[in-house]
């Protein structure tokens, strides 16, 4: 980091840096914040090593498979809601650049409501899963599509709310350096949602089906 | 790292979004995961090979989104996002594929009459 002329002699540094650069508040909680989301990806890593060792055949114990009860083409409208709320939100962030702070709320509303859309979708698809009678209780293989899928529910249901407390924040106090740091960290947790699912369609969901 | 600044709508971070971006990000993501319902929904392929192009679809998207939306870069504002993220990849992978290994390896041995799975 420091571009000092002179080559260090360590038996007489007495400070790697002599001056005071400031501290960056911004950078420094948003790469926190980046360490926790991939701590939050190996919660992930082991639902999905859970799913990929309990989705053989004899894990359903002659039960329904994902390969009956997944709908490929329902489930691409959930990526498609998904998708276009992190673009929402992005598009809102862009706003932020130029302050533009009604741009700033109405991509939070748009990515608010279709992550409102995503959720509906999962609700209504696990309450058919469940009319039919697969629950967590059916097969360990149902037990971990349901748990990894639900899993990453959960993380949108807790994304919207933070988005709900944002617009709350952004109306009321404007861009100061708390809330823009929690604009980005909440970029972050709500694009890697989009990243994630990636992983849950293609290997759950779409695998699952043709499998 | 001093930027001079404190207004924090000029923060680096603030500054690297972008339209285009997230536009583009949005519609390779879009179009893969479209291509790989496609093909699912109507079996175009045997089933190892249709694995294998979905798996292809999945890593364009991942690594697009990545690059698009997450800003992972080497520019030196956030480089080290970068660095612990490709130091996270490894253990990610060695979590999955080293549970997945362990157990295909316990059925095969412990589970004789059970052939055909996946």
């Amino acid at each position: 980091m420091s571009a000092h002329g002179n080559a260090v002699d360590p038996k007489k540094a007495v400070l790697w840096d002599t001056e005071y650069h400031g501290h960056d508040v911004i950078s420094t909680r948003s790469l926190g914040f980046f360490l926790y989301l991939l701590s939050d990806g190996m919660i992930f890593a082991t639902l999905f090593a859970a799913y990929g060792v309990l989705s053989y055949s004899h894990n359903y114990f002659g039960g329904p498979t994902p390969s009956q009860f997944v709908h490929p083409w329902y489930t691409f409208t959930q990526t498609v809601s998904l998708f276009l709320s992190v673009l929402a939100y992005g598009m809102g962030m862009a706003a932020m650049k130029n302050r533009n702070r009604g741009g700033l709320i109405s991509g939070l509303l748009g990515a608010l409501v279709l992550g409102v859309v995503f959720l509906a979708l999962d609700v209504h698809d696990m309450a058919v899963l469940a009319g039919q009678g697969i629950t967590v209780a059916t097969s360990a293989g149902a037990s971990a599509f349901i748990v990894l899928t639900q899993v990453h529910a959960a993380h949108i249901f807790f994304g919207l709310i933070w988005i709900l407390v944002m617009i709350a924040q952004v109306s009321s106090r404007g861009f100061t350096t708390d809330t823009v740091g929690r604009l980005l960290s909440l970029r972050m947790f709500w694009h890697l949602q989009a990243i994630i699912w990636v992983f849950v369609y293609v290997f759950v969901y779409l695998w699952g089906y043709m499998s | 790292m001093s930027h001079g600044h404190s207004d924090p709508v000029q923060h680096p971070e603030v500054q690297m979004s972008s339209v285009r971006g997230y536009l583009s990000g949005f519609l390779i993501s879009v179009l893969l995961m479209l291509a790989a319902t496609y093909m699912s929904a109507t079996h175009a392929f045997p089933p190892f090979g249709l694995l294998m192009v979905i798996t292809v679809c999945a890593a364009i998207a991942t690594i697009a989104q990545t690059y698009f939306l997450l800003h992972i870069d080497t520019a030196e504002h956030n480089i080290w996002n970068t660095v612990s993220l490709v130091l996270f990849i490894p253990l990610f992978v060695l979590t999955i594929g080293l549970t997945w290994w362990m157990f295909s390896q316990l059925y095969l041995h412990t589970m004789p009459a059970m052939t055909g799975m996946h």
